[in-house]
């Protein structure tokens, strides 16, 4: 056993269909042959950058090697006839008689592939099929026998100028031509663009994971099959919840305690230990994509460098499964949409070879992977008026949507600003199809494009797949659990306000959210139609704002609790034909709650297409309205009220007086290293200053490219104001409002920049930040 | 327990074969259900109730881990739901392992195959496709359950 890699669920799935018909032997042998070959595709892609490796080349040779040498035992005649070709070329290379140019890596990567094929029929079918490898075989020789008729050549062909670096390679282009059958593709021609993957970051990795793959490290590994991970991760999943008890129970009796609190720490370390087993590298994806950005470069005619960063973030195995569609589209959308061909980028002054980046790195409870090139971008514009000519949005509203609203349309289904469909890309079907595997695993799909500098596309990923935040809501004296993902706000309406705010059109219940109504779909008489309700008004009613596949609904529910990370089951299979439910999971108190489907609910509740396109409008006009009417945080300092434009609010912090510190009499705030001018007019500081405990808020708002703070003793509220000090002055100086109903001062943020005192001051903080370095 | 006269019994009747069986409750009539199938009783199993599913689920139960389905034997036969504690039977069918709602749980039995009846032809058709025959006890009857048929999946498509 070579690989340190656990049984991955791509395997174990593949080979479900074959279990019990396949011999151990072969089982092992398939998934042996399986690394070697995804070993032997990296290895030659980062051949082609390095064509005199040995140890590369040693490394192919072993692969094709071994698999030659099983299917031999194991009778696959096929497989062996066709391994046989490719080790006698890679003989060859590596004796130096051969040189790793184009053609031969090309020649060899078909060799990969039909040696992929033949192993998946085997797999599927436990026999190697009927095909003809004949046309392939062919090729490989094609591309060594020159290299042997060389060698028999007079001698003084030989001893002359290296006959292997550059002889055989002249005869093959012209050959292959005429004797080609149609059912191998031909041989990709060196044009005059050439793919360069697998630079140095990713040469690197590769080097590591062949040392590890050899030495003593591959006494000290394991296959383990996924199903019996997942089995042992239930079971310490059992084990945490009968812990919680232990703990509840033994909570007075001291002797316990210790015992209980020992238990409590294993289980901890043993849940960690489970976690990890299943987490994989996403080197393990990556991998693949020096091969797909050399064949589709290629075929493109870009010339492109591949850039891989963070491979060693692991991620949960079966997360790694989903995200790898959707990396591979948006791999092609950057060569293809993105990276432009070499001659347009000369003109726009760049590198005639572009450069694409993948990325992947750890934050917090995600993984972010990035995806990004030097291209040119998306041009906004275009967006704008494809999206009006597809009709997938009206002009009106084309017109009113920011840049980046604008650049989130490319993920509606249907959508493509490439003006020529290609092979490749521009089907329309990239963009959704990304962001709807990345959503299905709980994780959020980001774009971020400059015209003309590149483009960016971020996927964050949970870390684990299993476990999703969600809030628990009460309905029918049980708890059910709500995927955070959906929701997006939450309205509390009390009994006595239910009658008015709750209005119906026939016998469908609608609130207006914002001016808009939104369709209410009650959850209780959802779940058990014809059972007896209690009306809105003779109980607490909770709307749960839930955006599902753009179906916009309120849900009401009778209660909240707290949101909970939840890990997700499995439900029967007859429970999931009800269709309302996507699992089930046991909540902290030991209790069992069912997760609800926001998609499915809408859907049985029967929130139409027509709800749909009015909700969309109406998401989008509220966007526009709360523009035009601008939104204030009211808050309160030294006793007056004032209030903040909202936005221009980044953040509210809560901290100890002590944190603020003085350059001269102003206050700053050390934030991470920069500094923060705080404004106290309403004399909050001052107030609070010789009580040693005092905990002080501060606001932090943007201003133009800096940012300021602004000390106040309460935030009270977000209200809407309107622009009555527009007329006076387009200076927001000295501005007033009326929020609820009172006239209230505009906290003048350009203010803060103007003051005599704090021009003066600005040199003088840079001084103290040079001194403190 | 007989466990005392199974010897008793082999020497007696030897072409007759012996079965255990756990016996269960349910309103006033005592079912049974060879052990064979049972991987575990779970005594004072409190169900999350699911609604809009078959009627025949009696709940959601938390088993080692995984989420399972249960089937109340009540339910299915029509009989009132009970209020209280139910004991759960955890049964593995060739869909999977599945929960069996009871009233309680009794004794283990050792039955013969000497003492055992088919399904009477009065019984009506839903009962007989449930029910595998009887073993006539000292003073009572043992209705045996058919473990196969309880299957979740196999209900559903019985209902459909």
């Amino acid at each position: 056993m070579k690989a340190l890699r656990v049984l991955c669920a791509g395997c174990s799935s593949r080979r479900g269909g074959c279990v019990g018909a396949m011999d151990e032997l072969t089982r092992e042998f398939l998934i042996e042959s399986q690394e070697g070959l995804d070993r032997m595709e990296r290895c030659l892609t980062d051949l082609e950058e390095r064509p005199r490796d040995a140890g590369l080349i040693g490394d192919i040779f072993r692969s094709v090697h071994t698999i030659k040498g099983t299917t031999g035992f194991l009778g696959f005649k096929r497989l062996e006839k066709l391994a046989h070709a490719g080790e006698n070329l890679l003989g060859l290379l590596r004796e130096g008689k051969l040189t790793a140019d184009r053609p031969l890596i090309t020649g060899l990567l078909q060799l990969l592939d039909g040696l992929r094929s033949i192993l998946k029929t085997i797999e599927a079918e436990a026999a190697e099929g009927a095909g003809d490898d004949a046309a392939l075989i062919d090729r490989l020789e094609e591309l060594y026998v020159p290299a042997k008729e060389k060698a028999k050549q007079p001698a003084h062909a030989k001893a002359g100028a290296r006959p292997a670096s550059a002889a055989p390679i002249e005869p093959v282009k012209p050959k292959p031509v005429p004797a080609e059958p149609s059912s191998v593709p031909p041989l990709a021609q060196p044009e005059g663009p050439v793919a360069d993957a697998a630079p140095a970051p990713h040469e690197a990795e590769g080097d590591a994971a062949r040392s590890r793959t050899q030495g003593s490290a591959a006494e000290s590994t394991l296959r383990v099959d996924v199903t019996l991970l997942n089995r042992m991760m239930n079971l310490v999943g059992e084990l945490v919840l009968t812990r919680n008890q232990v703990l509840q129970a033994t909570s007075a009796d001291p002797s316990m305690t210790m015992l209980s609190r020992r238990l409590d720490m294993v289980t901890a370390d043993l849940r960690e230990s489970v976690m990890k087993a299943r987490m994989q590298p996403v080197s393990n994806i990556f991998s693949k994509m020096p091969r797909i950005v050399r064949d589709l470069s290629q075929s493109l005619g870009r010339r492109v460098r591949l850039q891989v960063e963070g491979q060693e973030t692991e991620l949960d195995k079966s997360l790694l499964e989903a995200i790898k569609d959707p990396l591979t589209h948006a791999v092609r959308n950057s060569l293809d949409h993105g990276i432009e061909p070499p001659d347009v980028r000369e003109a726009a002054g760049k590198n005639p070879e572009g450069t694409l980046k993948l990325r992947a790195a750890q934050e917090g409870s995600h993984v972010i992977i990035e995806i990004s090139d030097d291209g040119a971008g998306i041009a906004v514009e275009k967006i704008r008026q494809k999206a009006i000519e597809r009709g997938l949005i009206n002009a009106d509203r084309a017109a009113h949507l920011a840049e980046r609203e604008l650049l989130q349309l490319i993920f509606l289904p249907g959508f493509s600003t490439a003006s020529a469909v290609t092979n490749v890309s521009g089907r329309g079907v990239g963009m959704d199809v990304v962001r709807t595997n990345v959503e299905k695993i709980g994780g959020k799909v980001e774009i971020d494009s400059r015209a003309g500098k590149g483009t960016t596309l971020r996927l964050r990923i949970p870390l684990t797949l299993a476990i999703i935040p969600a809030l628990i809501v009460r309905s029918l004296n049980q708890s059910f659990a709500l995927p955070q993902g959906a929701l997006s706000e939450l309205v509390h309406i009390p009994p006595e306000q239910a009658a008015a705010a709750i209005e119906w059109i026939e016998k469908a219940p609608l609130y207006r959210l914002r001016g808009k109504l939104l369709p209410l779909v009650f959850l209780d008489r959802l779940l058990m139609p014809g059972g007896e309700h209690k009306i809105a008004a003779e109980r607490d009613n909770f709307i749960a704002v839930l955006d599902a596949d753009g179906r916009r609904f309120g849900l009401v529910v009778d209660g909240l609790a707290d949101p909970e990370e939840i890990v997700v089951k499995p439900l029967s299979t007859v429970l999931k034909g009800i269709g309302l439910y996507s699992g089930a999971t046991v909540l902290g108190n030991a209790d069992l709650a069912l997760i609800l489907d926001p998609g499915s609910i809408a859907m049985k509740a029967g929130v139409t297409l027509q709800d749909e396109e009015s909700a969309r409008a109406a998401e989008e006009e509220t966007g526009a309205e709360a523009v035009k009417s601008l939104e204030y945080l009211l808050v309160e300092a030294g006793g007056r009220q004032a209030a903040v434009l909202l936005s221009d609010v980044l953040r509210i912090e809560q901290l100890p007086l002590s944190r603020i510190e003085y350059i001269g009499y102003r206050p700053v705030l050390n934030f991470e290293g920069q500094l923060l001018p705080v404004e106290d007019s309403g004399g909050v500081l001052t107030a609070a200053q010789g009580n040693p405990n005092a905990q002080i808020i501060v606001v932090v708002c943007r201003e133009g490219n800096r940012q300021v703070g602004i000390a106040v003793s309460h935030v009270l509220d977000v209200a809407g104001g309107g622009d009555l000090f527009e007329a006076g002055s387009a200076q927001r100086t000295g501005g007033v409002t009326l929020l609820k109903n009172r006239v209230t001062g505009v906290v003048d943020l350009c203010g803060v920049a103007t003051l005599p005192a704090a021009q003066a001051a600005q040199p003088e903080w840079s001084q103290v930040g040079e001194a403190a370095l | 327990m007989s466990t005392a006269t199974i010897p008793l019994q082999r020497k007696e009747k030897t072409a007759a074969t012996l079965l255990e069986t756990c016996t269960v409750r349910v309103g006033s009539t005592t079912f049974g259900m060879p052990i064979t199938y049972i991987l575990e009783i779970v005594g004072a199993a409190r169900p999350q109730p699911v609604p809009l599913a078959p009627v025949f689920v009696g709940g959601l139960v938390h088993y080692r881990g995984d989420v399972l389905t249960t089937v109340s034997l009540r339910q299915l036969l029509g009989l009132p739901p009970k209020e209280g504690r139910q004991d759960l039977l955890v049964l593995e069918s060739a869909g999977g392992i599945f929960g069996l709602l009871v009233d309680s749980v009794g004794e283990v039995l050792t039955v013969s195959s000497a003492d055992h009846e088919p399904n009477p032809s009065i019984l009506d058709e839903r009962r007989r496709a449930l029910l595998a025959g009887a073993y006539k006890l000292k003073d009572s009857l043992l209705v045996m359950l058919a473990p196969e048929q309880l299957d979740p999946m196999r209900l559903s498509a019985a209902l459909a």
